[in-house]
């Protein structure tokens, strides 16, 4: 008995960070869900008619499916780009490697909003990328193409969570050891061949994890698109975040909140499913 | 809406050095004085100019609270029912919630010497009264104009309309706020009561506001933010979030002017209140007769940039002649509805 009480109360003490500043808050939004608004004023109540209100409202569904689409997209770029310099910087040697390493991931030390006003500046219509052009002669006078519109919305999150997808597949591709490759070589294998069935697959529970940060965070990221993207950023963390404020709806903003976490949940139970079918 | 014009205001306030000051030093206030007024208000409007005559005539102490947001300052006064304070300030679109709540209490102006002073624009606004009562007196106000390159136009654009020309497309930009965009809207559509829309008149409104929607570079939030976008791409035209943004814009070597269009614009009408909770209501009378002081309305235009409602040339100095041509905020019919419209056209 002496012993156990003050374990139990260490245990207690623990539980009540992640208690109190994760679940409390998800509980009471996901409580606030369900209930409706009546003469301004927040009601108690078990209503579904908020979920029901998401679900008929195409201006919301509509958003909201148009938003995984972006992500979706946003994701395959990171992809596609962050596997081969994941592959490049690895590919180095000794203090290169590490030196390369931590350019990639010098981004994640500067504000998230810094980083945007930057990327507009250089895309913007006195940005150094139209300077450039126009100083080459390739256009006759600044043009607004590359800002305020979906490209840039692409281009500029791409940029922002391009170092989560790197860093976790840079990690398993480090974890492969390198007898394995030379194995393989000695067996006659292509270097195409030892990709295919030696890196790719040990190197997959690192890349599923770098789609999935990239995706998750690019899921919740209302501010970028409407930054860049000009009249078309309206994106489903902007719809959110709109019932807030002097529109007081919280339920129906909670309940949309709900829908969200619950996508992302679900995204990442599936993606830890076949992340672990996919273990040697 | 209002969020919007608060920020504008938060540029000429002293920082917040001032309410930390105020929070701070209300305490030892309340134990040391006898008679006392306690203000709820916005930074600005209660600056020593005015109130240390006022305690110098009255002997009274006054403890100022300042707030961040209108919903704030709401929750304040609903927490107490209006009895942590005495006088409050705020404007035209938030009487309709303190006078369903009871927050606030009729003014008797035969108590207020100084109500002669208020100019006659001022002098009859619907939105402060009910039942034959006045509930607010106006004390500062502003618009959300149209701001233009004067550059691009010799002759300032004397209609909203000028921002549904496809010949400015790309070189326009329109603040992104629900109920602000949909008053602009009716009112460039005619509607008498740009407030009160029917479902009929919302849907004009959506296909008005999705037509101009295509012709915008992008809508903004935010008074810096604005007045960037129309620097950093040499824009023409904006739904501006306040008279400020000129000023700052001038900064940034951009030729800017603004222009009250004929379909007017929309504007904000920061008024005095007595609540509901007040214990000296004699002296509630008094601050609100200090503040219509004609000096005190030249003060409020001439050192901070609000136009005021009592010194007529004190406007004029600084170019705020238009206040009968605007549309003061009112409580829009519902709330939850123009968020939906707007998000409507932002989603098509």
């Amino acid at each position: 008995m002496e012993r156990l009480l003050p374990r139990v109360l260490l245990f207690a003490l623990a539980a009540c960070l992640p208690l109190g500043l994760v679940l409390l808050p998800i509980g009471t939004f996901l409580v606030l869900s369900f209930f409706h608004m009546e003469n301004s004023q927040i009601v108690p109540s078990f209503w579904l008619a908020n979920y029901a209100n998401f679900f008929r409202n195409w201006t919301y569904l509509g958003t909201f499916l148009g938003t995984l689409w972006l992500c979706t997209q946003v994701t395959a770029i990171c992809m596609l780009l962050g596997y081969p310099i994941a592959w490049f910087v690895w590919r180095r040697s000794g203090t290169l490697r590490y030196f390369l390493l931590l350019l990639t991931v010098l981004p994640l030390f500067m504000s998230y909003i810094v980083k945007l006003y930057t990327i507009r500046s250089v895309l913007g219509l006195n940005g150094l990328l139209n300077q450039v052009l126009v100083g080459l002669g390739i256009l006759e006078k600044p043009s607004l193409l590359f800002m305020f519109n979906q490209h840039a919305v692409l281009g500029t999150m791409a940029v922002l969570y391009i170092p989560f997808a790197i860093l976790p597949i840079f990690l398993t591709l480090e974890r492969i050891p390198a007898n394995l490759m030379e194995a393989s070589r000695d067996l006659g294998a292509s270097p195409w061949s030892t990709f295919r069935y030696v890196v790719f697959p040990l190197a997959l529970p690192g890349t599923i994890a770098g789609a999935l940060f990239t995706f998750v965070l690019a899921l919740g990221d209302f501010v970028t698109p409407q930054m860049v993207g000009g009249t078309t950023g309206f994106t489903f963390g902007r719809v959110i975040w709109s019932q807030f404020g002097l529109a007081y709806n919280w339920p129906f903003g909670a309940a949309m909140a709900a829908i969200l976490l619950a996508t992302a949940l679900l995204i990442i139970a599936l993606a830890s499913y076949s992340a672990s079918r996919q273990r040697i | 809406m209002k969020k919007a014009t608060s920020i504008s205001r938060r540029k000429f306030a002293l920082g917040s050095a001032a309410t930390i000051a105020s929070f701070t030093a209300a305490p030892a206030i309340v134990r040391a004085a006898a008679k006392e007024l306690r203000v709820l208000t916005w930074e600005g409007y209660a600056e020593p100019d005015w109130v240390d005559p006022f305690k110098a005539a009255t002997g009274a102490d006054v403890s100022i609270v300042y707030t961040g947001s209108v919903d704030e300052m709401f929750a304040k006064m609903q927490g107490s029912k209006g009895a942590d304070f005495d006088v409050v300030a705020f404007d035209t679109s938030s009487f309709k919630r303190y006078m369903d709540s009871n927050l606030i209490q009729p003014i008797d102006l035969s108590k207020v010497a100084n109500a002669q002073n208020i100019i006659p624009e001022f002098k009859s606004i619907d939105a402060i009264k009910r039942d034959d009562k006045q509930y607010g007196i106006p004390f500062a106000w502003g618009s959300l104009p149209l701001i233009y390159d004067a550059t691009a136009f010799p002759t300032a654009p004397d209609s909203w309309t000028v921002m549904w020309d496809p010949q400015y497309a790309q070189q326009m930009i329109a603040l992104d706020d629900a109920n602000n965009s949909i008053v602009l809207a009716a009112l460039v559509l005619g509607f008498p009561e740009p407030y009160n829309l029917t479902d009929d008149q919302f849907e004009q409104v959506k296909q008005k506001l999705i037509e101009q929607k295509k012709l915008l570079l992008t809508y903004y939030a935010g008074f810096d933010e604005g007045v960037k976008l129309f620097a950093d791409n040499k824009l023409k035209l904006m739904f501006s979030m306040g008279e400020p943004q000129v000023a700052a814009l001038k900064g940034k070597g951009v030729n800017a002017a603004l222009s009250i269009p004929k379909e007017k614009a929309i504007g904000w009408l920061d008024c005095w209140v007595i609540s509901a909770g007040a214990k000296d209501v004699d002296l509630a009378n008094q601050w609100i007769n200090t503040c219509l002081d004609k000096k005190v309305g030249n003060l409020l235009s001439t050192k901070k940039s609000y136009g005021n409602t009592t010194d007529a040339e004190a406007n004029k100095s600084i170019g705020m002649t238009y206040g009968d041509r605007l549309a003061w905020l009112l409580t829009p019919e519902n709330f939850e509805k123009r968020v939906a419209v707007w998000n409507e056209v932002k989603a098509s």
